[in-house]
Order: C-alpha cells, then sequence, then structure tokens
C-alpha cells in the first residue's frame, strides 16, 4: 500500500487516540471486576491491585442477601411483555395510517400521536404519579402501560414513514386471493416491515430494560417489585460502606445486556442509530 | 369494456366499507392507550398546575396562575435552569466534537477498526443508573490516590464533592456513555461521501483541511443538526445520572431542573408548583428544539 508520510503520521494518530480512548471506555470494567473480586481488605490495601484469589462472597451476598434474581425477573418481565405488546399494537397502527393518510381521522390521529416526540417524560412525570395512584396502576402493569405508551410515538413515526415505502400491491393481490384485512396485514406486511419492526423492539427492549425514572416514581414505594437499575439505585444507598459488594452487583446488573450486546451486536447498533431520532 | 354488475360493485363497496372499518380499529388500541395515559395526564398537569395542591392534602383549590408566578420568582429554579444551559452547552459541544473526532480516527483505520468500533459502542447499551453509580464510586475511591500522587489539585478529592467541579464530573460520565451512538452515526456519514469527490479535490489541488471542510462536513450536517436537538434535549432534562452521583447536591451545585422538578413534588410537598415547573421545562424544550431546527436549517442553505 502507498502511503504518504502524512497520511502515516495521521494512522499512527489515530491509533494512539483510539487505543487510549478505547483505554478510557474499559477503565470502569476493569475496576468494576477486579474490585467485585477483592475483599474489603485487599481493597483498602490497593484499590488497582488485580484480587490475589477468586474471592467470590460478594456476588453470593448479592444473589442471596440482596436478591438479585427477584429484581432480574421482574426486569425481564416488564421488558419481554412491554416489548411483545409494542410488537402487537404499534406496527398494526402504523399500518393503518399509511395506507390512508389521505382521510381526515387517519391524518389528525397521525399528527396527534407524533406530539408525544416533543413532550418529555419530565412534563408529565408529576401528575403521572397521581393519576396511576388513583387509578390503582402504581404496579408492575401500571408501568409496562406506561412503558407501551411512551414508545408508541417514536414507534408510530418510524413504521409510518417505512410502510409508506412499501408498495401495497402485495396486500392487494392477496386481499383479491380472498385474504381479509387483517390476514393481509399479518401474512404480508408483518414479514415486510420485520427489518423496522426488530428495529424499534431491540430499541425498546433497552429502553426498558434500562429505564430508571419510570420505575422510580412508579414502583419505589414497594421493595419486591423493584427493577434492575431501581434496586442498584436502593442498593446504594443500603451498603454505601461495602463498595466491593456494590460493584459485584454492579456487575451482574450489566452481564444480562452485555451478553445479549455480544450476540445481537448488529441489530442493537442500527436500532439505536436508527431510533436517535428519540428524545 | 363490459359495466360490472349492479352485485359486484355493492359487493365491493361493502368490502371497502369493511376495510375501511378494520383500518381504524387497527388504530384504536395505540390512539386510546395514547389518549389515556399520555394526554389526559398533560392535561390534568396543565389543571394541577393552577391548584395550590401540596399532593397529600384531602382538598385544594384554583389559584389560577400563581404558581407561575412562584415559579418564575423562585431562585432555585433559576439556579436549577442556569445550571441546565451550562451543561446542555459543554455537553453537545462535547459529544459533536469527541465523536467526530473518534469517528474520523475509525474511519482512517479501515477494516481494522471493527475492534474500536465494539469497544466504543458497548456504553450506550448499558443503564444510565448503573454506570453513574460506577462512577461515583471511581471518582471517590480511584482518582483521588492518583490525583495525590501525581500532586494534581483537583483530583485529589472526588470532583463531585466539590460544588465548583461537580457538573463537570457528571459531563465526563455522561460524555463517556454518551458519544458512543453519535460516533456510529458520524461513522455511517462519513462512508457516505462518495470517494470520487476526494479524489477530484485531490487533483485539483486542495488540501485535507479544504476536503474535510467543503466536501465532508456539507455531508456531516444533517447528522450534526439531527444530534444537536437530540443532545440538547437530553441536557435539558437530565436527571439519571444526577440522581444516582449527587442527588442535586453538593449545595444545589448539579440541581438539574428535573431533579427540582422531582424534590419539589416526592419529598418537599410542594406538588402544584413542581407541575407549574415541568410545564415551563415543556416551553423551554420545545422553543430551544424549534430554534436549533431554524438555525441549522439556515446554515445549511447558507453553505450551500
Amino acid at each position: 500500500m502507498r502511503l504518504s508520510v502524512g497520511g502515516k503520521i495521521l494512522k499512527v494518530v489515530s491509533y494512539a487516540f483510539l487505543i487510549l480512548g478505547a483505554l478510557i471506555i474499559l477503565f470502569p470494567f476493569f475496576v468494576t471486576i477486579i474490585t467485585s473480586l477483592k475483599t474489603q481488605q485487599e481493597s483498602a490495601e490497593s484499590f488497582f491491585a488485580l484480587p490475589s484469589s477468586f474471592y467470590l462472597e460478594n456476588f453470593k451476598s448479592v444473589f442471596q442477601k440482596a436478591g438479585y434474581f427477584t429484581y432480574f425477573r421482574n426486569s425481564a418481565l416488564i421488558t419481554i411483555t412491554s416489548v411483545v405488546l409494542i410488537f402487537l399494537l404499534d406496527p398494526m397502527c402504523a399500518y393503518g395510517i399509511s395506507r390512508n393518510l389521505h382521510k381526515p381521522y387517519f391524518k389528525i390521529i397521525h399528527y396527534y400521536l407524533l406530539c408525544g416526540i416533543f413532550v418529555p417524560f419530565q412534563v408529565v412525570m408529576i401528575p403521572l404519579v397521581k393519576y396511576l395512584g388513583t387509578l390503582h396502576l402504581t404496579s408492575q402493569l401500571g408501568l409496562i402501560i406506561m412503558h407501551v405508551t411512551f414508545a408508541s410515538s417514536q414507534a408510530i413515526f418510524l413504521l409510518v414513514n417505512y410502510i409508506r415505502s412499501v408498495p401495497p400491491d402485495l396486500e392487494e393481490a392477496a386481499s383479491i386471493d380472498g385474504c381479509t384485512t387483517f390476514g393481509a396485514y399479518w401474512r404480508v406486511v408483518i414479514p415486510l416491515v420485520k427489518p423496522m419492526t426488530m428495529t424499534i423492539m431491540v430499541l425498546n427492549a433497552l429502553w426498558v430494560w434500562n429505564d430508571f425514572q419510570m420505575p422510580l416514581i412508579i414502583l419505589n414505594k414497594s421493595a419486591e417489585t423493584w427493577t434492575l437499575p431501581l434496586f442498584q439505585y436502593n442498593f446504594k444507598s443500603q451498603y454505601t460502606y461495602d463498595y466491593n459488594m456494590a460493584f459485584a452487583s454492579y456487575l451482574v446488573a450489566m452481564v444480562p445486556v452485555l451478553i445479549v450486546y455480544v450476540c445481537a451486536q448488529k441489530y442493537i447498533v442500527a436500532g439505536l442509530t436508527q431510533g436517535a431520532v428519540k428524545t | 369494456m363490459s359495466k360490472p354488475s349492479a352485485r359486484a360493485v355493492a359487493s365491493s363497496t361493502n368490502g371497502m366499507k369493511r376495510r375501511n372499518r378494520v383500518m381504524v380499529l387497527f388504530t384504536l388500541p395505540v390512539v386510546l392507550l395514547f389518549s389515556t395515559f399520555f394526554t389526559v395526564p398533560v392535561i390534568l398537569g396543565v389543571y394541577y398546575s393552577m391548584t395550590n395542591w401540596t399532593g397529600i392534602a384531602k382538598d385544594y383549590k384554583f389559584i389560577g396562575l400563581r404558581n407561575y408566578g412562584n415559579v418564575l420568582t423562585d431562585k432555585r429554579f433559576w439556579n436549577a435552569i442556569f445550571f441546565n444551559f451550562k451543561y446542555t452547552i459543554c455537553l453537545v459541544i462535547g459529544v459533536l466534537v469527541l465523536s467526530l473526532l473518534i469517528a474520523l480516527a475509525i474511519n482512517q483505520l479501515g477494516k481494522s477498526s471493527t475492534v474500536f468500533r465494539t469497544i466504543y459502542f458497548i456504553p450506550a447499551v448499558l443503564s444510565l443508573v448503573t454506570v453513574g453509580l460506577i462512577w461515583n464510586e471511581l471518582f471517590l475511591r480511584a482518582f483521588p490516590p492518583i490525583g495525590k500522587a501525581l500532586n494534581i489539585g483537583f483530583l485529589s478529592t472526588s470532583l463531585l464533592g466539590n460544588p465548583a467541579t461537580a457538573m463537570f464530573g457528571i459531563l465526563i460520565v455522561n460524555l463517556w456513555q454518551g458519544c458512543a451512538t453519535p460516533t456510529v452515526l458520524f461513522i455511517a456519514g462519513l462512508q457516505s461521501v462518495p470517494k470520487d469527490l476526494y479524489e477530484a479535490a485531490t487533483i485539483d489541488g486542495a488540501n485535507a483541511w479544504q476536503k474535510f471542510k467543503n466536501i465532508t462536513v456539507p455531508f456531516l450536517l444533517p447528522i450534526v443538526t439531527m444530534l444537536v436537538i437530540t443532545t440538547t434535549k437530553g441536557g435539558l432534562t437530565i436527571f439519571d445520572y444526577i440522581q444516582s452521583m449527587t442527588a442535586g447536591g453538593p449545595a444545589q451545585a448539579t440541581e438539574a431542573i428535573g431533579i427540582l422538578i422531582y424534590r419539589h413534588a416526592m419529598s418537599e410537598g410542594k406538588f402544584a408548583q413542581s407541575v407549574a415547573e415541568s410545564m415551563c421545562l415543556f416551553v423551554i424544550v420545545a422553543i430551544v428544539s424549534f430554534a436549533t431546527i431554524k438555525l441549522s436549517s439556515k446554515k445549511q442553505v447558507g453553505d450551500d
């Protein structure tokens, strides 16, 4: 390869810059791993030294005393249910809108639903607490409903644009062949818009899994319903003296997402970048 | 062409009607959810903001715009707004500069960049709270020994514990995580530039800076616009990091508007006032987003 001197220098500088940056990115993970494997005394002696042995008591306490699995199950349940509901409801609505945009009803609800993009969550946060209280929905069910509701504006925005780029010929052919409207939607449209629904589901799975504000205002009072981020937040104030255990809890909270990231990197990167229009 | 029979016409208009009805049904669940759990709370919020409700008391009465008057004369509110603007400006500049630099560097490398791409994107999948808590410990326990050893004054105690530096502590964490997605967007933008444009410019004798300014930048401008808007919104509504790191302290130095709203409503019994604050936040976010869109669309035209 022919490279000018300037090009070579640029390449070396790029490498140096990226390696330095990568070290900064990885540093917190390194500290989290070594600290979670050390005793308090070891950490007090030297914060950065590697653990002298595989000390697993910190993890044991997180799993047993703190009840990590309960919160993991809560988070998983809330995430899966929300994402399934989003998959069932949003593409259907977007399909109805995008095939009828010339009709007043559909045009109006299209704009109506898009309004949600412009309103930050904090604007409704406080009235929502009282409102959900009166409806007896300060529960995991209420949280799921809120996640599905807040996901809809962005999902409709992305899906309507996407479906409009898909010609209606195939569905029309299907209905001429005797398919019902729903049948044509389910068998023809859903497979066609799969790339965008995948994007939206990945995006929302990450958002629901990592969300903190909504669980904080909806679930904070009953500890057995907490999600992982909420557990982390409350765990901090309970075990502030034992930071080795705290680091163990951070590590076990990150591991599930990191595993998913390694397995589905392509979808996750695509989802987060396409969904960057979000709040 | 033979005329379609009367029956066929009737059945097809019936079919159309049924199809139309099904299409309306398709949209109903989302419209109902959105109305019940988004529109109603917004309207309730507007109403609550004009009452004197403490959030706990059984009865309350309508007091008009008095809460808004209280909000606008409240020092804490302006302190929070000032914090948010300062923070947002630093955040937007930081995110744009850092992620553009990373993207340019990664784009230089060609094939060997996969490892870097994977590493640089990791923070984007993590929960803000977990990240905030980990960095909190780092600021408290990892950096002070380094600062003491190297004799760097501001590092020898926790950045977050000092009112003068706490904002920068939060900013560092936000940048650590917040550059991941913008970097990927910039890389995609850089790769959308046709190679022959650069070749043509090289033949015409353009230097690297001229090529960057006149070819690369115009291709990146739409991404910059979008990032300015989303990052601004993120900065104005910042909550998770602050709640998990400083909870607004020390001495209200990091009390962002989101934190103030939360505190007023949840622990200080000023429910109605906090709702009025959130309405003000909405107006600010709307104005700022609108202004950014206006300004950046003008800039694009000018650069052409």
